[in-house]
């Protein structure tokens, strides 16, 4: 099987490059891929449980267009995803599955984008590699089939980049390209501003390189995407800088740094799995020794890719651990197809035979991880509030409460959630009422569980996305009730049920006779 | 005057000062910042990284500026005498040798053949005094033994009185212009010789000539315009022009030495004599075409330029600069690198079998140091090396790590150590014998490994572990693919020294223009 795999594909890249031949080969190529994204997503992805995130953006989607940007504005996001996906919704519907074919859209239109800016370095067969490793990415499989702007910041970052790899070859009408997209891309996400912080810092290290003159039209650049970016910053201000509402990060570490390289090639595994890939880094020092070959040049463009590759994932790395911590890997996405660019371009290099052999192992193993990401209930990311929505519905009574720590899950569990019994939150908090989730205090626990718990019978304790008080909410049910059912759905994601009372309403029946 | 030559590629500076920078960061971290787990294992690793930072601060400090001199225009002819060595070479190459030197593009030399095959008991020795006189040239056949090639040299300048003397060895064929791009430089009456690259014609030939060719363009590319810069270029024994007065002030050719051509440099330039390095390549040769003779070649370099550091270390010699010192002991300790390899190199195994190690760190914090400071050196390398260098260079530098230690023994134990002629035709194919080392280490690697998932199954720090010693592995194969019979496969390329034989008119295939 392996060797049919590497003669088809050696047989396949050792055509010759006749014109129409290519075109025809390249069609055929990208329609595969495109129909590839698509068959995973139906099989493996877009059909499992909402999650947490994506429960925030159909929420905030769901409202008026005004009320939708303060909503976004206060989750310290910049609304073009959102503006999007309100208006999908309005055409098409707002379920689930169709709300993540905004994103499958994206990622389908990302396979010839991937493919015409590695056209711009690279010749057919190397870009269509390119793209190929873009499909079979567990990584962009995952967002690819999420409802949140991911794959909108990845498709910006790639037609940016087309456009500033074309300046730099000083090909022709690039620079409206360039300006559209570096606005367009500044309003999918705030980490677009590592895209433009990379070809800034890659432009005045290598100024000469470029167009004569182009010091002027990066600089008229720079003030239009400012100027388009000053109302919304002006209306973030205006709410305070979301001050309250910023996610509370920790500071990354090196392990958190590689994982993000893991991530991007081999998607989320459990720790067994990444701790084989992470562990295996030497090997890739032994890829850069293989890849010395002669005249395998580091050119300009293959330059700038590299810069993009790293300078957003190092800064960020470098901003969280001296400035404030920013580092989410999932943000980052915006340096992957660079990351992928450079991988094939250093395979490539490889000598005789064993580019093929490579690449045959990588894409199996990227395809393996692929599908273990889809299927396995360690995947860290999976969140199957469904699965727990499904069983609170069937098994708790209405005279039961359900109880959601953190407080911002319940926004997924109510999608799903069909069951008789309420649902509240620790701490408690009406998010119907203006201002965030109130914050978490100790002290304030026996009162809200009290309060909470009432004439309940059982409480279905959720616990999810902890905030660091988890364990404690945990362990003050676990002293004074008694708990009935342990059940986990996925990684961090568990159910309990405790007993509130021990008297039924049978025995509140007796006691009311006996009165009587 | 000082250019840029077209084929000289300048680092920007930037690059270089982030290597080093990089490399003394990791240092920095290896050494303070991470805990350190067993303390021998630790000390010989340090003992590594130490020669490491040693060997990429010398490469930076030779690299740094590479641009050469142009040839000035000679103010004079003066009389030159062209000294062919000849020790059992084939009489075709010698006679294709001689024809190109005859073609020369220079009024004023005389031709001489060194034939040093009666005393190295050469059964041709009459046919190449035979091809002399059938050629009209003059040869000098020693009849009395001693000092190998240095002394067959010393022999000829007794007999001999031009001003200049050129030395080729039997198989490099000059160009016309390779006393009119040389002797301009002896303007400088200080100037004591002037070498020029020594170009592999032979190097598609097979995958052993591939990868000896491949190592030369490091060194007869940035590493001897860097020389150049700081006049501590240093003779190769062949292709070079020599000033009969420098070389008498120091005695003639070193015969003490096996690596004649190194000692003498030095002793040259201790004597306050200057040197030159033309950028161009003015002659073809044969690179090794058997690994038995890249094997000798090697181990005599590695025996010469050891000894150097042993008995004539250059930090005390009171005569060179500062610069040259350093060039000198930079290039003599490249040898020493087998010793580094296969310290490191065996520190998998160690802890495969021990489960000792030589940081208590995560994995991962290492690689956050090591990844970036050996890509940006690899970086840096290729740019300076105007992407000539290659895996094969590499790896047939790094398996070569038993060839170093057997060289650092001989130097220590005094052991003598004959002059071969690296041997110009193919002898026989498979050398394995020669790489034992480099089986022995893969199969305990990889029983290593094994035995270690079985004893702590597959964590971290284990699957690390495996993939350093693939790394090793990997670094290893090239060097025993060029001792199996695959060695000497004829390559699919056409070999071009065929064509330099046959027409008797050197060719200039594109990559010299890369040197």
């Amino acid at each position: 099987m392996f060797k049919i795999l590497l003669g088809g594909a050696s047989r396949l890249m050792s055509r010759p490059v006749t014109t129409t031949g290519t075109k025809i080969i390249v069609t055929m190529s990208l329609l595969i891929m495109a129909a590839f994204v698509v068959v995973v997503s139906q099989v493996l992805y877009i059909h499992q449980s909402l999650r947490l995130d994506e429960a925030q953006s159909m929420w905030q989607t769901s409202h008026s267009v005004g009320r939708m940007l303060q909503l976004v504005a206060q989750d310290v996001h910049v609304p073009l995803y959102h503006f999007m996906l309100h208006f999908w919704q309005i055409l098409f519907g707002n379920d689930v599955t169709t709300v993540r074919y905004l994103s499958l859209s994206m990622f389908v239109a990302i396979v010839p984008l991937t493919y015409l800016l590695a056209r711009q370095l690279f010749d057919w067969k190397q870009s269509l590699l390119t793209t190929a490793l873009v499909c079979v990415s567990p990584f962009m499989n995952w967002y690819g089939n999420e409802a949140r702007m991911y794959l909108l910041l990845t498709m910006m970052t790639i037609i940016n980049q087309i456009f500033f790899v074309r300046i730099l070859q000083r090909k022709p009408n690039a620079w409206w390209g360039y300006t559209i997209s570096a606005i367009a891309g500044s309003y999918s996400h705030y980490f677009f501003g590592f895209v433009l912080l990379t070809q800034g810092i890659f432009y005045l290290t290598n100024v000469k390189s470029f167009p004569r003159n182009s010091w002027l039209k990066f600089t008229g650049v720079a003030t239009g995407v400012g100027l388009s970016l000053l109302p919304w910053l002006a209306y973030v201000h205006s709410l305070g800088s979301a001050n309250s509402t910023r996610p509370h990060l920790i500071k990354p570490n090196s392990v958190d740094l590689f994982n993000t390289f893991a991530q991007f090639f081999f998607g989320f595994q459990d720790d067994r799995i990444n701790t084989l890939i992470v562990s295996s880094w030497p090997v890739l020092i032994l890829l850069g020794f293989l890849a010395i070959q002669k005249q395998h040049r580091f050119t300009l463009e293959i330059r700038y890719i590299g810069v993009a590759a790293f300078v957003p994932i190092v800064g960020a790395f470098l901003i969280s651990l001296l400035v404030t911590p920013l580092y989410i890997s999932r943000y980052l996405i915006v340096a992957l197809p660079a990351l992928y660019l450079l991988l094939v371009w250093l395979i490539s290099g490889l000598p005789r035979r064993l580019p093929g052999y490579v690449l045959v192992m990588l894409v199996a193993g990227m395809t393996f991880t692929l599908g273990h990401q889809a299927a396995s209930a360690d995947t860290p990311v999976k969140e199957e509030y469904r699965e727990v929505a499904d069983f609170i519905t069937g098994a708790a009574k209405a005279q039961d409460v359900v109880v959601l720590s953190a407080p911002f899950t319940i926004y997924p569990v109510e999608y799903y959630y069909k069951g008789e019994a309420p649902i509240e939150t620790l701490p408690q908090w009406n998010r119907f009422e203006a201002g965030d989730a109130p914050a978490y205090r100790s002290a304030d626990l026996p009162l809200q569980v009290t309060t909470i718990k009432g004439n309940r019978r059982n409480a279905w304790l959720v616990l999810s996305y902890d905030q660091g008080n988890n364990k404690e909410i945990l362990r003050y049910f676990d002293q004074h009730y008694q708990r009935l059912i342990e059940k986990k759905f996925s990684v961090g994601l568990a159910v309990y049920e405790y007993k509130l009372r021990y008297d039924t309403p049978d025995t509140d029946a007796l006691i009311n006779s006996l009165n009587r | 005057m000082k250019t840029h030559h077209p084929q000289a590629t300048q680092v920007s500076s930037a690059l270089l000062v982030i290597n080093v920078l990089m490399s003394t960061l990791y240092f920095i971290a290896i050494v303070w910042v991470f805990s350190h787990g067993n303390a021998y294992l630790f000390a010989i690793f340090l003992i590594g990284e130490v020669f490491h930072l040693w060997q990429i601060i010398t490469y930076t400090y030779t690299i740094w500026n590479v641009s050469v001199a142009t040839t000035p225009v000679a103010n004079a002819r003066p009389s030159i005498d062209v000294f062919i060595t000849v020790a059992g070479e084939p009489v075709d190459l010698v006679r294709t040798t001689l024809i190109a030197v005859q073609a020369l593009d220079y009024s004023n030399f005389k031709i001489y053949l060194l034939n040093d095959g009666y005393v190295a008991k050469k059964p041709n020795w009459r046919d190449i005094e035979n091809l002399a006189s059938q050629l009209g040239v003059a040869c000098i056949t020693r009849k009395n033994p001693g000092g190998a090639k240095a002394g067959n040299i010393n022999n000829a300048l007794k007999q001999t009185t031009s001003e200049f003397v050129v030395i080729f060895d039997a198989d490099h064929v000059p160009t016309p212009e390779f006393m009119t791009k040389t002797i301009g430089f002896f303007n400088d009456p200080a100037m004591g010789f002037v070498q020029s690259p020594q170009f592999y014609g032979n190097h598609t030939t097979n995958y052993i000539t591939g990868g000896a060719w491949e190592q030369q363009e490091l060194f007869f590319g940035p590493l001897m315009r860097g020389k150049n810069r700081l006049n501590a270029t240093f003779m190769c024994g062949t292709n070079m022009v020599l000033r009969r007065a420098a070389i008498l002030d120091v005695g003639g050719m070193c015969e003490t030495n096996i690596a004649e051509d190194f000692l003498t440099s030095l002793f040259l330039h201790e004597r306050g004599w200057r040197s030159a390095y033309v950028d161009e390549v003015l002659a073809t040769g044969l690179a090794p075409e058997d690994f038995s003779s890249y094997y000798k070649q090697q181990y005599r370099w590695a025996r010469g330029s050891l000894e150097v550091i042993f008995k004539y270390n250059p930090l005390w010699r009171k005569g060179l600069s500062w610069p040259q010192r350093i060039q000198y002991l930079a290039s003599a300790s490249y040898y020493l690198t087998g010793f580094v390899v296969i310290m490191n190199a065996l520190l998998p195994i160690v802890f495969f079998f021990t489960g000792l190690v030589v940081f208590n760190i995560a994995t991962m914090a290492l690689a956050v140091v090591f990844i970036p400071y050996i890509f940006i050196s690899l970086l840096a390398l290729q740019q300076s090396s105007n992407f000539t260098f290659t895996f094969r260079a590499l790896a047939f530098s790094y398996g070569s790590f038993w060839l170093q230690m057997s060289a650092v023994g001989a130097v220590l134990l005094n052991r003598k150590t004959s002059f071969v002629v690296t041997s110009k035709q193919q002898v026989g194919g498979n050398f394995i014998h020669l790489v034992i080392p480099n089986i022995i280490y893969i199969m305990v690697a990889i029983a290593g490994g094994g035995f270690a998932v079985y004893r702590y199954g597959l964590n971290a720090s284990v699957v690390t572990n495996m993939a350093w010693a693939l790394l090793n592995i990997g670094l290893f194969v090239p060097m025993i693919i060029a001792a199996s019979p695959y060695g000497v496969r004829p390559s699919r390329h056409t070999p071009e020294s065929l064509s330099i034989q046959r027409d008797n008119k050197p060719v200039r295939p594109k990559e010299m223009m890369n040197v």
